[in-house]
């Protein structure tokens, strides 16, 4: 019985334990024996808050524990989905407030290799083909002659050495637009996204978006689902050079066209400046051709004039000559020589004027005779 | 700098032009000299161009709306 009397001793303001202090008991007893692990389990009742935190159960077919990951921990995850299976690693502990116990996770991965990276790229990519963003029509073509080319990309890394080297080598006449972005880490989804915004404005021919190879983690930048369509949705034709060959994201997918290195990217941009300059020869040569060939017709044709106009003097000239010679016969036939002939004869005075009446032949006048072939003089008596 | 791509096409419909059609000597003469001297302006263009690069930075300190 006395036992039962210290055992009521304790039930007073004094003997009894706050329920604080019982969850911090707990807290350190759960926190000293229960030092940070693995831990396996299926993804139940996953919630994100706007705080960016994630509250889950993880559970296994015997029991199930309340988890917490943090945003400064989940921030570059793609977030699981109920009923995943996943390993965490976590801190057991109390959530003294509620007095329950809790698993604070600072890593998660699905059982699968990159599952929980692959479940978001095919969620984002569904989500993008549902909108038509995958549909290969949307494709533009690229420009021939890029005047100004955008390039988006780590400012200093080997992306943009290696896309300045080929536009320089191969298409000098353009320009370069460097828009830099940070391309890895937590601030790259957001950076390459204000980035596209900023190009959005400019009077840009094509846009390269680059990225040197990396971890699926790496590149997760360029399988966000925002920029995914933020590249969709630029005005200008997208080449996307992202990572190695064998990774594609959802912003080659989107993309115009896909290339395999940054320096193959530069090439799709641009045309090759000796092909071009051996195009304007041959442009040179069909300008003199063709303006030889015109003068011919031209030359033909003022030829073809000339004969014409050849012919028609010809016959203007016959037409003449026949009206020539009767006006010839005409005037032979009203000569004086004529009517001379005939045995009439002609006075004139020194001056040749034709003496017709006696008034001008007064007596000792001297005047010429014309008759039909020669000419006397004589003198009035 | 006129545009390269527009420069090219208004020299191919110039040939195409001096090509096909029965010209006037005039005509076929100044659409000549037309090419002859878009083809120069093409040709030096090419012949001097040295690439240029402009860097635009992501956020300007300012920060104008327009950037968001």
């Amino acid at each position: 019985m006395a036992q039962a009397i210290d055992l009521f001793a304790a039930a007073s303001a004094e003997g009894a334990w706050t329920v604080g202090e019982v969850t911090r008991r707990a807290r350190a007893l759960i926190e000293a024996g229960l030092p940070p692990l693995w831990i396996r389990g299926e993804i139940a009742g996953f919630k994100a808050w706007r705080s960016g935190h994630w509250y889950f159960s993880l559970r296994d077919k015997a029991a199930q524990i309340r988890c917490v990951m943090f945003a400064k921990q989940n921030y570059m995850l793609p977030a699981p989905v109920d009923g995943m299976q996943v390993f965490v690693f976590a801190r057991p502990s109390m959530y003294e407030e509620k007095g329950e116990f809790q698993l604070t996770v600072s890593e998660l991965l699905s059982t699968e290799t990159d599952g929980l990276w692959k479940l978001a790229f095919e969620k984002a990519k569904a989500s993008l083909a549902k909108d038509g963003l995958l549909d290969p029509t949307r494709k533009r073509r690229l420009p021939l002659y890029p005047r100004r080319i955008a390039v988006v990309t780590s400012p200093d890394g080997a992306v943009l050495r290696d896309i300045q080297s080929v536009v320089g080598r191969r298409w000098p006449v353009a320009e370069l637009i460097v828009v830099p972005a940070q391309v890895q880490g937590a601030k790259a989804e957001a950076s390459v996204c204000s980035a596209l915004n900023r190009i959005r404005r400019l009077p840009v021919d094509v846009l390269i978006v680059g990225r040197g190879g990396g971890s699926i983690e790496d590149l997760w930048a360029f399988n966000s689902e925002r920029v995914a369509r933020a590249v969709a949705a630029m005005p200008m034709p997208v080449i996307s050079a992202i990572g190695h060959e064998t990774d594609v994201t959802l912003c080659d997918l989107v993309a115009d066209f896909r290339a395999p290195t940054p320096s193959a990217a530069a090439e799709a941009a641009t045309p090759d400046r000796a092909e071009v300059l051996a195009q304007c020869a041959v442009v040179g040569q069909r300008l003199t051709r063709a303006l030889r060939i015109a003068s011919r017709h031209v030359v033909e044709r003022l030829e073809r004039s000339g004969d014409r106009l050849t012919r028609c003097m010809d016959h203007r000239m016959q037409a003449y000559d026949v009206r020539l010679t009767s006006y010839a016969a005409r005037l032979d036939a009203l000569s004086p020589l004529r009517v001379l002939a005939r045995g009439y004869a002609m006075a004139r005075d020194e001056q040749g004027t034709i003496l017709k009446r006696i008034d001008q032949l007064p007596s000792g006048k001297e005047f010429r005779l014309r008759v039909t072939d020669g000419e006397v003089h004589g003198r009035v008596r | 700098m006129a545009e390269f791509g527009k420069q090219l096409e208004r020299l191919e419909a110039i040939v195409r032009r001096l090509e096909s059609e029965d010209l006037d000597l005039d005509e076929a003469l100044k659409l000549f000299e037309e090419g002859v001297e878009r083809l120069r302006v093409a040709r030096e263009q090419l012949a001097q161009a040295e690439l240029k690069v402009k860097k635009v930075l992501e956020i300007e300190s300012s920060g104008s709306p327009a950037d968001r």
